[in-house]
């Protein structure tokens, strides 16, 4: 177990350099980036004001030493060994890139890079990028400043302010699909073709075939559109907020109910309820599935079948005999909702206007603020090598047969 | 049709070839959800085919002095032309456009599970039958991409390659091709393809760790011995004789697929990081219905009830034919 142990944190290490380095790379090498804003106000800047914005952004660095900057913050200056500098005049990156301009074969104009005109050492990192130089890489924690969403807050603060409200949101859902969820993959399988079990079945594939921003989408026009439509003929019926965490100032969901002051408990609750009905909704539909289909394996086993017919009551052979083998599987899939949960639900806080991690990703994305992005596909990284560890682990606890090697 | 041709003539069950494929049709109908999925997908389908015959109005054109925008089903335009499904915020007949995008989606969706199944056929089929390190690294490889969040790598995809108009270096029949398929500019094509590559990046694994199942468990049998005794190459052995005999799962799968790759596009649009308006697809088109769904709300149902219906079909083909090419296999 031990040497197991050790190796999969060795195989962890690995993966998780390897999704930073593959995430990192793909922002780097893909056309646009930070500087796409100013690809199209290019003809009015000079030479060297393009190369100062590039300093900002660190990158005139080579790629690889910008890698290990982000990564761990090194190389940071001139490397000092007792007092003395080492390697100060290694140069590092390009500041100023010799272009020239030449003629593809369709008759088009294209600035090719050719050679440096002025590199950057290793000693003028701190000069040439003052900003950046506290910076510590993402694995020491440091995940750098926003760009765009946030312009100079830290990254990580940001990803903090959202946290709470993708936990409250998260934490949530997953208890109550579990509530919900497991009893119904229970009975179904117990009572197996019942009209009950058809209905959860039906229920299960319509849920593996909606998609979740259509489904959040009826469920606010049920919720939010249609009671005002049909405030003349019938008033009594209470409209759900559709958006946001909490209201701006006090609201009636209907007028014989109790206005509702912003920031109260009930204020939440409201605003939790059709989110967190989309997120039962779907892990409910899918956790109902497996449950059903592990109990029905266990059910067929031998020792199930003995336990009966030496007439134990029904109930103990459901539940100390049977349930306990089928939930053994359930535990991977438990484990791996670790991820989602800090990382939030990125349809779903979209269309719900909900300031969780996943929406913060979305807003990220689409307004490419990179540092942000990238800080957030590196933790989920993280917790899913994580969760995938702890789930083999637990595996060997709930099911003292399985011994890894 | 390989397939069971394959099987028959080595293992010397079938008298007549195409027999078994007549069963496999029976009892394909048999599973009365998926022929009717079966169905309305091919409406849709001939629908999106006959788009530029079925309706008159241009797949872009605005109707500026249209009485309202959006506009309920049935209104009529300032010409005093009928909108069946009325119009959007921009004035542009939602009917249009909606069978301009089934075109756009069920093109995305066969593509990208033509593409991924056979990629991931060919190289689980290497997998499973040099095994060694071979099978080793690209387990390793299809593991590694198996633990990375889906959604979240796509949308990182999508958000950096949609907008920059990146030209892959393709000959050129590829785009003119799409662009003829679709009835649309080839800029607008060029960005389907984008789309269509992100998601075949990860779209191919399941299908690979199926094949490669098959064909580990198909080459520890003799008519793979015997052929090796016969002298024909690996290559000859895989294309012909595994890839063949272990096809069914990979029908299931890619019916199945059909479906995700549905809803995966379409949640990609609907965030903005998709197919981008003019190009009508579903996806875009519940995005634009998001904002003006409080007032009219029909808009967002005009789009997303295909949507649920192609995504619901293809899952019903798929379990439909699940129960007809392998009985052993019914849940």
């Amino acid at each position: 177990m031990t040497n197991y142990l050790i190796r999969r944190v060795i195989q962890m290490i690995f993966v998780i350099l390897l999704s930073a380095g593959a995430t990192f790379f793909l922002f780097n090498i893909a056309p646009g980036g930070p500087l796409s804003g100013l690809q199209q106000q290019q003809q009015q800047l000079t030479r060297e004001d393009i190369a100062r914005i590039k300093a900002q952004f660190e990158l005139d660095l080579y790629l690889p030493v910008r890698f290990s900057r982000w990564l761990i913050g090194f190389p940071s200056g001139p490397i000092t060994v007792g007092g003395q500098e080492l390697f100060a005049d290694i140069p590092v990156g390009c500041y100023l890139v010799r272009e020239e301009q030449t003629t593809d074969r369709n008759g088009n104009t294209v600035t090719r890079p050719t050679g440096c005109d002025d590199y950057v050492y290793l000693s003028e990192i701190p000069e040439l990028h003052p900003a950046v130089r506290s910076s510590k890489g993402i694995l020491r924690g440091d995940f750098g400043l926003s760009t765009v969403v946030r312009p100079g807050r830290p990254v990580l603060d940001e990803l903090l302010s959202r946290l709470n409200a993708t936990l409250e949101l998260l934490v949530t859902a997953t208890l109550l699909s579990l509530l919900i969820g497991v009893p119904i993959g229970i009975y179904s399988a117990v009572h197996q073709y019942s009209r009950f079990d058809y209905f959860f079945t039906t229920l299960a594939f319509i849920g593996s075939s909606m998609p979740v921003f259509f489904f959040a989408l009826l469920l606010i026009l049920v919720f939010s559109v249609m009671p005002v439509f049909l405030q003349d003929t019938m008033p009594w019926i209470p409209r759900l907020p559709s958006g946001l965490r909490e209201a701006m100032r006090g609201y009636s969901i209907a007028e014989w109910l109790p206005r509702v002051e912003a920031g109260s408990l009930w204020d939440r609750l409201l605003h939790l309820a059709m989110p967190l009905m989309v997120l039962t909704f779907f892990n409910m539909a899918g956790w109902s599935r497996f449950v059903r289909t592990s109990m029905l394996e266990v059910l067929r086993q031998d020792y199930v079948r003995t336990a009966r017919a030496k007439g134990l009551r029904e109930n103990l052979v459901i539940y100390k005999h049977t349930l306990r083998n089928a939930l053994i599987p359930f535990v991977t899939i438990l484990v791996l909702t670790i991820p989602g949960i800090f990382s939030g639900a990125i349809i779903t806080e979209t269309v719900f206007a909900w300031p969780g991690m996943g929406r913060l990703y979305f807003d990220a994305l689409s307004r490419s603020d990179w540092p942000i992005a990238l800080a957030f596909i590196f933790i989920t990284a993280v917790l899913t090598v994580f969760a995938l560890l702890l789930g083999d682990i637990l595996y060997t606890v709930v099911d003292p047969r399985i011994k890894y090697k | 049709m390989a397939a069971t041709a394959g099987t028959l003539k080595i293992e010397g069950k079938g008298e007549k070839q195409d027999s078994q494929w007549l069963v496999i049709a029976r009892r394909f109908m048999r599973h009365k959800l998926a022929v009717i999925s079966l169905v309305l997908i091919l409406l849709i389908f001939v629908a999106s085919l006959l788009a530029p015959v079925i309706t008159t109005f241009p797949r872009d054109a605005v109707d500026i002095s249209a009485p309202t925008r959006p506009g309920p089903p049935g209104i009529a335009g300032s010409d005093g032309r009928l909108h069946l499904l009325g119009i959007d915020n921009l004035g542009r007949d939602l009917f249009t456009r909606l069978l301009y995008a089934a075109r756009v989606s069920l093109s995305i969706a066969f593509s990208v599970v033509l593409l991924s199944e056979t990629i991931g056929v060919i190289i689980g089929a290497i997998a499973g039958y040099y095994k060694g390190w071979v099978d080793t690294l690209i387990s390793r490889v299809i593991e590694f991409m198996l633990t990375i969040p889906l959604l979240p790598i796509l949308l990182i995809l999508s958000a950096i390659m949609i907008n920059t108009d990146a030209n892959l270096p393709l000959p050129d029949f590829v785009i003119k091709g799409l662009s003829a398929v679709l009835l649309a500019p080839e800029r607008e094509a060029n960005q389907v393809f984008v789309l269509v590559m992100i998601i075949v990046i990860f779209g191919w694994l399941g299908a690979a760790r199926l094949m490669r199942g098959m064909v580990l468990s198909l080459s520890e049998q003799d008519f793979v011995e015997s052929l090796k005794a016969l002298g024909a190459s690996d290559a000859r052995i895989i294309l012909r004789h595994l890839i063949p005999n272990g096809i069914a799962p990979i029908l299931v799968n890619a019916s199945l697929s059909l479906g995700g790759v549905i809803i995966l596009e379409a949640s990609l649009s609907f965030l903005g990081l998709g197919v981008q308006d003019p190009t009508p697809t579903w996806g875009n088109m519940l995005n634009a219905s998001q904002s003006y769904m409080f007032q009219h709300p029909w808009l967002p149902l005009i789009p997303g009830i295909p949507l649920v219906i192609v995504a619901l079909g293809f899952n019903f083909i798929g379990d439909g034919l699940r129960d007809a090419l392998d009985p052993r296999l019914k849940k």
